[in-house]
């Protein structure tokens, strides 16, 4: 079963057409990956499906129901959270509150302490920073708290935009086991990155986004071998 | 004698510190000033008098004052702020909300002429109370600062360490990430508009308690000052208009004792263009757009 279902989707900015006519899904407990180069238009894809950028042409299905109508933060609260490029983290707020800001929304009978203790056992980083303003945490640290966010959120489907860009190697990895342990949970995740290789490896299946037009799909690992058609889509990778 | 002065100057700056936080509370939400807030404090004295002269004691004006202020807020959200959410918006809304006011002001004063009306209070509040270091301080200026306190307070409580109040600073922040976290951006600010609005009403019924009336021209006076002591203070922070309506209320009455009161009005201003020479981001200002509390 889909969770999220766009049909010929055109995404504009005034009179610019970043999306054109995309047509793609992601079903229930299935990581989907979305590559391209620098403005393919992934992140505007990502703005229509979480309701910031309503779309110029075309439908799109969320969480069973169609999207038109329904604002950024009630899909948040039905489980539909997305960690924007940036990853969207209140720098003046301390980590402790940014978590709760996420958990709020979505509270659970277990309670904020026993989230925050998943969180942290999963984080122990965070945990000696929980005090602090997010702002002042390295890249990699507020990445974690970003993709935290999640844990204490649970969303249904989780849209994720280039949670590695800017990492270090080592929290490239750390982010990646993080998504795997989501997706083993059983999240729908949908992932934006310019890392291709540890994209498609993660993902079940991927689109290859080029000037705003969907070029190929298929199997993340089939993708991932047909690297001359990659590299002509997505310039050297 | 000073120590008089300076605990009215602690009082009136209180009463300043209130209706800063107000201009502060919307400036560090949205980045734009609300000009209405003002004529909000008017508004509220105006509506005691109604509520007094339908009948209703001084004690049940109180939260209908609060109620109708409160909701004054929700109103000056949707006219004058609402729809201007561009970079152009900014100076749309200054004058919206100025043009607001000014209709909230002009329609007081075609009921009420410009006439300061007596407020039927119990003479008792002004002629007893209790005396600190040999001042007499009556129970009015007692109450009053003791009400500005707990709303200081209680204003830090909620905006440093509840939901609301991390909503509020999200969305001071980052209105799109609070978004995308499940924040009704929209009922967030219809939250302070009607906060702002309720700490203008309540400055404006005791600003009325202090001298026994109501008075259209009280608006405009507190507004002024009170942009002054959050750009002093710091724009977006809490603690800074507290310190700084503290402040200046405090200089002012040491000015009055020194027989320099006609010089007294001068001073906020003086001190604002002092202050932001120095620091331009006001005493305890970072600087940025958010919510601090
Ligand atoms: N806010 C915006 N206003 C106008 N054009 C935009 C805006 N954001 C992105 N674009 C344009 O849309 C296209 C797609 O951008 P984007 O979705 O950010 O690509 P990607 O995330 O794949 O790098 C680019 O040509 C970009 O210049
Ligand atoms: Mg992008």
């Amino acid at each position: 079963m889909a969770v999220l279902r766009a049909t010929d989707v055109h995404l504009a900015y005034g009179p610019i057409r970043a999306v054109r006519g995309c047509t793609f899904h992601l079903d229930e407990g299935e990581t989907v990956a979305i590559v391209g180069a620098n403005g393919a238009g992934k992140t505007t894809l990502m703005r229509g499906l979480c309701g910031l950028l309503a779309p110029a042409d075309g439908s799109i299905e969320v969480l069973g129901g169609p999207l038109a109508g329904r604002r950024p933060d009630e899909l948040a609260r039905d489980g539909l959270l997305h960690i924007p490029e940036g990853r969207g983290t209140i720098s003046n707020l301390d980590v402790l509150d940014n978590l709760r800001l996420a958990y709020e929304i979505r509270p659970t009978t277990v309670g904020f302490e026993a989230a925050i203790e998943a969180v942290f056992a999963r984080f122990p980083r965070l945990k000696e920073r929980s005090d602090q303003r997010a702002g002042s945490l390295s890249g990699g640290e507020q990445q974690m708290l970003a993709l935290a966010r999640a844990i204490v959120n649970r969303p249904k489907v989780l849209l994720v935009d280039e949670p590695s860009l800017g990492l270090s190697p080592l929290m490239i990895g750390e982010v990646f086991r993080t998504l795997r342990e989501f997706q083993e949970a059983g999240m729908s995740i949908m992932l934006v990155e310019q890392n291709v290789v540890k994209a498609l490896k993660l993902a079940h299946r991927a689109y290859v986004l080029r000037q705003g037009e969907i070029v190929l799909e298929g199997k993340g690992g089939e993708l991932a071998q047909k690297t001359e058609v990659l590299e002509a889509y997505l310039g050297s990778h | 004698m000073l120590a008089e002065q300076i605990a009215n100057g602690v009082v009136v700056g209180g009463l300043y510190a209130l209706v800063a936080l107000g201009f502060t509370l919307v400036f560090g939400l949205l980045d734009k000033l609300n000009f209405a807030h003002g004529e909000v404090v008017t508004l509220a004295g105006f509506v005691a008098l109604v509520a007094v002269q339908l009948g209703a004691s001084v004690w049940l004006a109180i939260p209908i004052v609060i109620v109708v202020t409160g909701l004054s807020g929700l109103l000056i959200e949707l006219l004058s702020f609402r729809a201007f959410t561009s970079k152009e918006g900014h100076s749309v809304s200054a004058l919206s909300s100025f043009a607001l006011g000014i209709v909230i002001l002009e329609v007081v004063r075609l009921e009420y002429g410009a006439a300061p009306l007596n407020l039927a209070i119990p003479t008792t509040i002004y002629t007893s109370g209790i005396s600190i270091l040999g001042a007499p301080i009556p129970w009015v200026k007692l109450a009053t600062l003791g009400i500005s306190v707990v709303l200081m307070i209680g204003l830090h409580v909620v905006v440093g360490h509840t939901r609301l109040g991390r909503q509020i600073r999200a969305v001071g922040e980052a209105p799109t990430s609070a978004m995308l976290l499940g924040i009704h951006v929209t009922r967030v600010i219809q939250y302070v508009f009607v906060v702002a609005s309720a700490l203008a009403g309540i400055s404006g019924l005791l600003i009325a308690m202090q001298g026994g009336f109501v008075s259209s021209e009280v608006g405009f006076t507190f507004a002024l000052k009170g942009i002054a002591i959050m750009a002093i203070g710091g724009m977006g922070d809490l603690r800074g208009a507290v310190l700084a309506g503290l402040l200046i209320g405090i200089a002012e009455g040491i000015a009055i004792h020194y027989g320099l009161g006609g010089f007294s009005d001068v001073l906020v201003w003086l001190v604002m263009i002092a202050v932001l020479l120095i620091r331009p981001e006001g005493l305890l200002g970072g600087g940025r757009r958010e919510v601090r509390a």
